[in-house]
């Protein structure tokens, strides 16, 4: 299994974050996310997107996944500069405070289709804007969720009120994910080892190729569902919520801590931006 | 008598939209405390058998189910599986698909949580059970992180935590090294003996079952065809050798020596057994048949060389350490070492699989690093362990067709490859049919197939007989032998030392990611303190051989197969 692929269930070490009780961290996910949509300055939702990189490293969340979600992430961010910064819609002239955008570059009236197109700077901190927010919801989710045990994932849950079916569903999605990637990558190698060199294909042949592993894919993830059931089965699941837990779900003083934090920083970001207008554009 | 745990009343069984019953007509008592091996060919309804004694058959899979199966006093089809899992505990043949928990002492507690037993209690019984299967001291590690044979052994313990009378285990020992199968039959055996805790196991580890089962019970074709002692059973050569399943090898001997005119009055089926009875006959070895140790002559250039390889995981781990090593054209080279030694590691550094930390990997003098995985293929041909992760396509031609569309051949040309290749395999009769609905046995041979349509100058056969009968192992074996006769060279990887005296000439042991030892076969299965360095054990054959005694004047000959052994014992001699 690669290190991606692993560290997408849990981090390696252990840190303040994985001491912490998942509904605290929830919290602290709800209040992130909160103020990532209100601001909308670049500078402020920037720095957010750094602060949260800088903590989810601190979580130890790999670089490497890091760096994967922000490589990801480029294609949206080209759309969105493309779209904001080349059609602007309504919105950003209400956000801007004006009619008239500032243009950065125009090109030549006598070109073809893009002829007297102008990209403009307020469309394109805009979609920076957004870029930024999305990163910082995106990125906040695993600082939560990679530094707690599955277990514990699950007690957490059942505890803040989530039926326990639920919670094992989605407790079992998060393992599934992993398995899902090791196996998208078990059938490329064998597709490889009979010759297939994707290496040499064009974007078309290489999408054509991957749609092709859908069907084995499918059918491996539910023979896999079928045993997981069966093991299950075997080992007296039956969904009900009657069922005692090993570990217990305990609120230490870092939860209070966490949640008040989250709590003040959220309360915070709103005074300040509708007191002072910080974080507005 | 006691009265039995399990009961199977004339049980027959139809999977939904068989034609045939997977199950005809059982009927079978399993007693309490006993340990029964249920043994028979890849397909002859062991899996299925297992299935019905938690209620997984018929209530999970449907089909049409007739007669009755009681399991400590309950009927397996009115009962839930999740009631029937207090009584009895089953475990797979695959670790990895079955551990579903984030740490080993999460694995043991989730049947007990599901069985509501109190928190104080299920960290009790977490400690007891990885104290009965040797994992103490395990609680807090990731499962993923344990042996093979560590990983089976937490199974067993998720599974015996709860308590059952009753323990099935469906050929847990298949994917195992010997010493992950060894450790799972001591296992075993102590909590049968010590906790009285019934036992089901099936499997085809003949030695194993003769050495540890109290009653043996040959399932074919869905049908119970004997039961017996193991001492029999096991006897009884020409019934095995009709189901296509043999016996322990010194039952083999043995019945070799018979038929030179020795009088066995009963043929032994443990190897203490047979090395007693050794001894007690008269014997001569003046010179072996075959005892040359040397490399043979008929070898070509080396087609393959490895320079200091090193290979160190992402997270430091070493798994081979300054590996040099040739091989050369049309050899038939065995690479054995326990789970973990770094024999699949190796291998797939000659295809690029994966790139060498330090040190240089060359095909024919081309380092493999400026080649692509697809190119290299083209040369070595790669069967792995597991054809299910090998197989990607909705047919069985078009799975051997994949590999010929992408080296460009014409659709007359690919149509033609086809049909030989499915033929040479004998699956021309299942052309059209899905890869997944074939049976274990067939879908290993299609990925055979699969990679031969290549043509591939060498090829490298990773545990080719996991999950096969022995008729199935037999028929992948002859095949590798005539690839080789055909100028082929043969990388066969495998823990069953016993089938390859036939086949390979010359052997690598690795251990720890290093080479611990590089001979002819016949020498490296005598070096018994070396293999057991890595965990391996030679065949009885040649635990009976080094038992005989030396010529005078001369050294001990290197008889490594059972015939050889029993062309020792001298005709008319014994009781």
């Amino acid at each position: 299994m690669s290190h991606f692929q692993s560290s997408y269930q849990r981090v390696a070490r252990d840190s303040c974050f994985t001491r912490l009780d998942i509904r605290s961290k929830l919290f602290m996910i709800c209040a992130v996310t909160a103020v990532a949509l209100l601001w909308q300055n670049l500078a402020a939702s920037g720095s957010l997107t750094l602060g949260i990189i800088l903590v989810a490293l601190w979580a130890g969340i790999d670089w490497r996944y890091i760096r994967s979600v922000l490589l990801l992430s480029t294609i949206f961010g080209v759309t969105l500069l493309f779209f904001h910064g080349f059609f602007p819609h309504v919105g950003i002239h209400q956000l801007a405070g004006r009619t008239t955008l500032t243009p950065l570059f125009t090109f030549p009236a006598h070109w073809r289709l893009l002829g007297g197109q102008a990209l403009y700077r307020e469309g394109l901190l805009y979609g920076l804007s957004v870029l930024a927010k999305t990163l910082s919801v995106v990125l906040i989710i695993p600082v939560g969720i990679f530094t707690t045990e599955l277990d514990n994932l699950i007690v957490g849950l059942v505890r803040a009120g989530l039926p326990y079916k639920i919670a094992f569903i989605f407790s079992s999605t998060l393992r599934f994910f992993p398995l899902l990637l090791t196996r998208i990558q078990t059938i490329t190698e064998a597709q490889r080892l009979r010759g297939l060199a994707l290496e040499k294909m064009g974007v078309v042949q290489k999408t054509r190729s991957y749609a092709k592993i859908a069907v084995p894919l499918i059918l491996g993830v539910l023979l896999r569902s079928q045993m997981l059931e069966l093991t299950l089965q075997a080992r007296a699941f039956s969904g009900s919520a009657e069922r005692t837990q090993l570990h217990d779900s305990r609120w230490g003083p870092g939860d209070y801590l966490l949640c008040a934090g989250s709590a003040l920083f959220w309360g915070g970001a709103l005074i300040a931006y509708f007191g002072w207008g910080i974080g507005k554009w | 008598m006691t009265k039995p745990l399990v009961r199977l009343y004339n049980v027959s069984y139809l999977y939904p939209g068989a034609k045939t019953p997977a199950l005809k007509n059982i009927n079978l008592e399993i007693h309490p405390g006993e340990f029964l091996g249920l043994i028979g060919p890849t397909g002859a309804g062991k899996s299925t058998l297992c299935q019905t004694l938690n209620g997984s058959v018929p209530q999970f899979y449907g089909g049409r189910f007739f007669g009755q199966v009681i399991v400590a006093g309950l009927d397996t089809v009115e009962h839930p599986i999740s009631e029937l899992a207090r009584h009895g505990g089953l475990v797979f043949e695959d670790p990895e698909m079955q551990l579903v928990a984030p740490s080993v002492e999460n694995e043991i507690a989730l049947g007990l949580e599901n069985l509501s037993v109190p928190r104080a209690e299920i960290r009790a019984r977490i400690t007891q059970v990885l104290a009965a299967v040797r994992l103490s001291g395990a609680e807090k590690r990731h499962p993923q992180e344990l042996s093979g044979g560590q990983k089976q052994r937490l199974a067993i313990a998720a599974a015996l935590a709860m308590r059952p009378a009753l323990l099935v285990l469906d050929e847990p020992t298949s994917q195992l090294d010997p010493l992950g199968a060894a450790e799972v039959f001591a296992t075993l055996r102590q909590l049968n003996r010590e906790l009285g805790i019934t036992i089901l196991l099936t499997g085809h580890d003949a030695e194993e079952l003769a050495a540890h089962t109290d009653r043996i019970a040959l399932l074919a074709g869905g049908e119970l065809v004997a039961q017996g002692p193991p001492q029999e059973i096991y006897s009884r050569v020409e019934l095995l050798a009709a189901h296509h399943l043999r016996p322990p090898q010194v039952t083999h001997t043995f019945q070799l020596v018979r038929q030179r005119g020795v009088v066995i009055p009963q043929l032994p089926t443990r190897l203490a057994a047979g090395k007693r009875l050794l001894h007690a006959l008269p014997t001569s070895c003046p010179t072996a048949k075959n005892e040359s140790v040397a490399a043979p002559d008929h070898l070509g250039p080396a087609l393959l060389a490895i320079k200091n390889l090193t290979q160190r995981y992402a997270n430091g781990t070493p798994a081979l350490h300054n590996i040099s090593l040739k091989i050369r054209a049309g050899e038939y080279v065995l690479l054995v070492g326990q789970n973990g030694a770094g024999k699949s590691t190796l291998v797939k550094h000659f295809l690029n699989l994966l790139t060498p930390t330090a040190g240089t990997v060359t095909v024919d003098g081309l380092d493999t690093r400026q080649l692509e995985t697809s190119e290299l293929a083209q040369r070595i041909g790669y069967v792995g362990q597991n054809p299910d992760d090998q197989l990607f396509t909705a047919s069985v031609e078009d799975e051997v067709a994949f590999a010929l569309q992408n080296l460009g051949y014409a659709e007359a040309e690919i149509k033609r490859r086809v049909t030989v290749g499915l033929r040479q395999l004998g699956l021309a009769a299942q052309r059209t049919a899905h890869p997944l609905s074939l049976p274990r046995g067939d879908r290993a041979r299609l990925v055979i197939a699969a990679v031969l349509a290549m043509e591939p100058e060498i090829i490298i056969l990773d545990e080719p007989t996991t999950g096969q009968d022995y008729r199935g192992v037999k028929y992948i074996l002859e095949l590798s032998r005539e690839l080789h006769q055909r100028g082929k060279t043969i990388i066969v990887i495998t823990h069953h030392l016993y089938l390859m005296p036939e086949y390979a000439e010359r052997v690598i042991v690795l251990g720890k990611g290093t080479i611990l030892l590089d001979a002819p076969l016949r020498r490296a299965y005598h070096a018994k303190e070396l293999l057991r360095r890595t965990y391996l054990t030679p065949p009885q054959a040649v635990l009976l051989a080094q038992e005989l005694a030396p010529p005078a004047g001369g050294s001990a000959p290197l008889r490594v197969t059972p015939e050889e052994v029993a062309a020792c014992f001298l005709p008319g001699g014994g009781r």
